[in-house]
């Protein structure tokens, strides 16, 4: 499916190399853009429970149970995106890099990202297991940071992933963010009433929030070059500008290590 | 826990709402209509009495699923 | 002739700490050290004598001790021991009630030392005596006290805010956690698990002078006033259109007329006599004369006797618009945390101001009536079950009243200078948003 389309992987035929991991690095990105659907399913009905939303057939309980079920597949969905990224020996990301921030040898900032993402991920599910054991403000405290979890998936996403210039991969993306920030402005404007400010504030914040995701990604991933300006271990761009490929700054690149590091 | 697992009866079970915790929800009252009503505000008006075997499995699942953990299946002191 | 009784309010005032040791002796503290299975013999008086709790809810004061003695004793990690905290509630905040504050200012040594006897008897290492106003001269008689050596456990005045549920046992514990002066839900109620996640005794003043002079001169002495079943004094205040309003002291069991007798008699021709206080019931006079002051007579009756109070009615008001006015207080009383209680109460309120100022429709009578219903129990306190009490009892005792105003609207009587005390002013009662759903006719 991802093989087959324009624009995205190399289109001469002898350059296409297919190297031992890479059935694990297509799972890795597989499993990375199916967690981050999860995560915002998962979002859109969480907010959309805090709303209270309901309709003749979608009872109040349906939202949460989905809400529940999408939050439990997107952990399933990033183990194995963790494990096949941990086992894929080509950027050689040790264990401890996935729970550890900002110790990672590949791209360390984007990957950090992603060490946090999984942690509260972790810390969600287990505290939300374990409710009935927590005081009910307990709960909440810490499921608040589900509002962090998101966003900082979402970046570790675009900053780490190979695909980011993928046209349906970015639609896709932005599919998500325009979701969920559509919703989390419907929670803005009909939740907590007795504060003003702080709803205004989150309001500004959400939309500054937007504005400089969208100038990052426009200076960053989308343009050229991106996986030197990442991180990317000098070992790794070498390897990928070796004789498979010509030129590495056209955005069209022509070798598998090439499109997984441009 | 019903009787065909172990040819007891189960423990009488009461349900019974933390009105502090309670915000009018509803889920409760959507998945346990046979107990639990809504009151002309939206919170949860319960039938008193312990809970009929047969829907205690129901009514664990409506304990399950309150947002605020509000709603209680308590034992007789 | 009534002889008037003068266990806790001697008729000379005793403000210093000479003239209660010179009157009363000092606290007796028992000093006797006793086992893991045996309980501290002050326990077992105030079983023995009967004592109920003077503060509203009537709970016997013996078997709370011995809970909160028995929770300090397991309460520790691996059912070691642990120290109780007694807290004193002088909080007052029933409007028609006086004899707290008259308690803690005639005879605040007598309820310092019941203080600090339940505090042995229950292995507290902390007491707290919680009042809303004139704290400093309570802390002076506790310094005094400290001087002289008689309290055993440090004893903390704390001075409580305003409102009527402030001074409701859990919303204490609250208030000394710093969790906010709110009730909570029980279980687990302050004996098992309280201040601190301690188990706390809360005991109203006046019980507590009690058990001091049960402490000194025994259950049997104490069994001497009153009746078998409801045994001891009782302070009343009693208020309204009487020649003498003020603070009593009455054995149980004393008629309803005697008492009114004392206090000099109605001074215009009596209506009815709201008994209990706000939580309480109306009773027609001069029918309800007959009827002795004990919390059974009066429940029987319809009413309560609450934390002593009665409140004479004249012939000149309306009930229902006092009733009305009451209900519209503690509408605004409510800690807004339960739903049914911050909806019901305003809704109540709208529903009586209609059936008391206006003329009420069939459609008004059931939805009030299915109001009472639908708070009574609802909440984490008892305002919303006493609030339904008091309507509830109106709409029965002034039936007469409520199909003159059904028929013909408002009697001119609600024109008079309103008689029930209400703290002035009263705070507004937030208005629930407007719901559709809250109109009668949804309800059909």
């Amino acid at each position: 499916m991802i093989v087959s389309l324009p624009g995205a992987l190399p289109t001469h035929a002898e350059a296409v190399v297919v190297n031992s991991t890479s059935p694990l690095w297509y799972v890795t990105r597989a499993t990375g853009l199916v967690a981050m659907v999860l995560l915002t399913i998962s979002m859109a009905c969480g907010l959309l429970s805090s709303v209270g939303y309901q309709r003749p057939g979608l009872p109040r309980f349906v939202t949460l149970g989905l809400h529940r079920n999408a939050s439990l597949l997107a952990v399933a969905f990033t183990a194995v995106h963790v494990v096949t990224t941990v086992t894929d020996g080509y950027a050689h990301i040790p264990v401890q890099d996935v729970f550890i921030p900002f110790i990672a040898a590949y791209r360390p900032l984007w990957l950090s990202l992603g060490a946090i993402a999984s942690d509260l991920l972790i810390t969600l599910t287990i505290t939300s297991l374990l409710r009935s054991r927590m005081t009910y403000r307990t709960w909440r405290a810490v499921h608040w940071t589900a509002y962090a979890c998101w966003p900082v998936a979402l970046l570790h996403g675009l900053g780490t992933g190979s695909d980011t210039r993928v046209r349906w991969v970015l639609l896709l993306t932005l599919l998500c963010v325009a979701a969920v920030t559509a919703l989390a402005g419907w929670r803005l404007a009909v939740g907590w009433p007795g504060r003003p400010v702080a709803r205004v504030a989150g309001a500004v914040a959400l939309v500054l929030a937007l504005i400089a995701a969208g100038a990052w990604l426009s200076a960053g991933p989308l343009k050229a070059g991106w996986a030197r300006r990442a991180g990317t271990p000098p070992a790794l761009l070498n390897h990928a500008a070796g004789p498979l490929v010509p030129r590495v700054d056209q955005g069209a690149p022509v070798g598998h290590r090439a499109a997984r590091d441009a | 826990m019903s009787r065909a697992e172990n040819g007891r009866r189960p423990r009488p079970r009461t349900l019974k709402v933390n009105p502090v915790a309670c915000q009018g929800h509803g889920m409760c009252i959507e998945l346990l209509p046979e107990l639990i009503a809504a009151d002309p505000w939206g919170y949860p008006l319960i039938a008193p009495g312990p809970v009929p075997d047969e829907l205690l499995p129901l009514a664990q699942r409506a304990v399950n699923s309150c947002p605020t953990l509000a709603l209680l299946l308590t034992s007789p002191e | 002739m009534l002889s008037p009784v003068s266990r806790l309010l001697p008729e000379i005032p005793r403000l210093t700490l000479d003239e209660h040791l010179s009157a009363y002796g000092p606290p007796p503290f028992a000093d006797v050290a006793y086992d893991a299975a045996g309980l501290a013999p002050l326990i077992v008086a105030v079983e023995q004598s009967g004592l109920v709790g003077r503060g509203g809810a009537g709970f016997p004061a013996g078997r709370k001790m011995r809970a909160v003695a028995e929770a300090g004793r397991r309460g520790g990690p691996f059912h070691s021991q642990v120290g109780t905290v007694v807290i004193a509630n002088g909080a007052e905040s029933e409007p028609g009630s006086g004899k707290d504050r008259l308690l803690l200012r005639r005879a605040p040594h007598l309820v310092l030392d019941g203080i600090v006897l339940a505090a042995e008897a229950v292995g507290a290492t902390r007491a707290y005596l919680c009042v809303h106003d004139d704290p400093a001269a309570l802390r002076d008689a506790v310094t005094s006290r400290e001087r002289a050596g008689l309290n055993r456990v440090p004893v903390q005045v704390v001075e409580v805010p305003g409102g009527y549920v402030a001074s409701q046992e859990t919303a204490l514990v609250g208030l000394l956690n710093g969790t906010g002066s709110r009730p909570a839900f029980v279980p687990p109620r302050p004996s098992e698990r309280g201040v601190r996640r301690h188990p706390t005794l809360v005991q109203n003043v006046e019980t507590l002078a009690n058990i001091a002079l049960i402490a000194r001169n025994g259950p049997e002495w104490f069994r001497e006033a009153g009746t078998p079943f409801a045994p001891g004094t009782t302070l009343v205040t009693v208020s309204g259109t009487v020649a003498r309003p003020g603070v009593y002291e009455v054995a149980l069991g004393t008629t309803i007329a005697a008492l009114l007798d004392r206090a000099g008699g109605p001074v215009e021709p009596p209506q009815a006599v709201l008994a209990g206080g706000y939580f309480g019931g109306w009773l027609k006079l001069p029918a309800a004369g007959e009827v002795p002051l004990t919390d059974r007579a009066l429940r029987a009756a319809g009413a309560t006797l609450g934390p002593g109070v009665l409140i004479v009615l004249p012939q000149s008001s309306c009930p229902l618009a006092e009733t009305a006015r009451v209900t519209g207080y503690l509408a605004s009383q409510s800690a807004g945390q339960c739903g049914p209680c911050s909806n019901g109460l305003p809704a109540l309120a709208d529903a009586l101001g209609h059936v008391a100022f206006g003329r009420p429709a069939d459609d008004m009578l059931r939805w009030t009536h299915q109001l009472l219903g639908l708070v009574s129990g609802r909440g984490a306190c008892h305002l919303p079950d006493g609030t339904a009490g008091l309507v509830g009892s109106a709409l029965t005792t002034f039936a007469d009243d409520l199909r003159y105003h059904a028929s013909r609207g408002p009697c001119g009587r609600a024109a008079r200078l309103p008689v029930l005390p209400l703290p002035v002013p009263p705070a507004p009662p937030a208005p629930p948003a407007p719901d559709p759903r809250t109109r009668p006719e949804a309800l059909a």
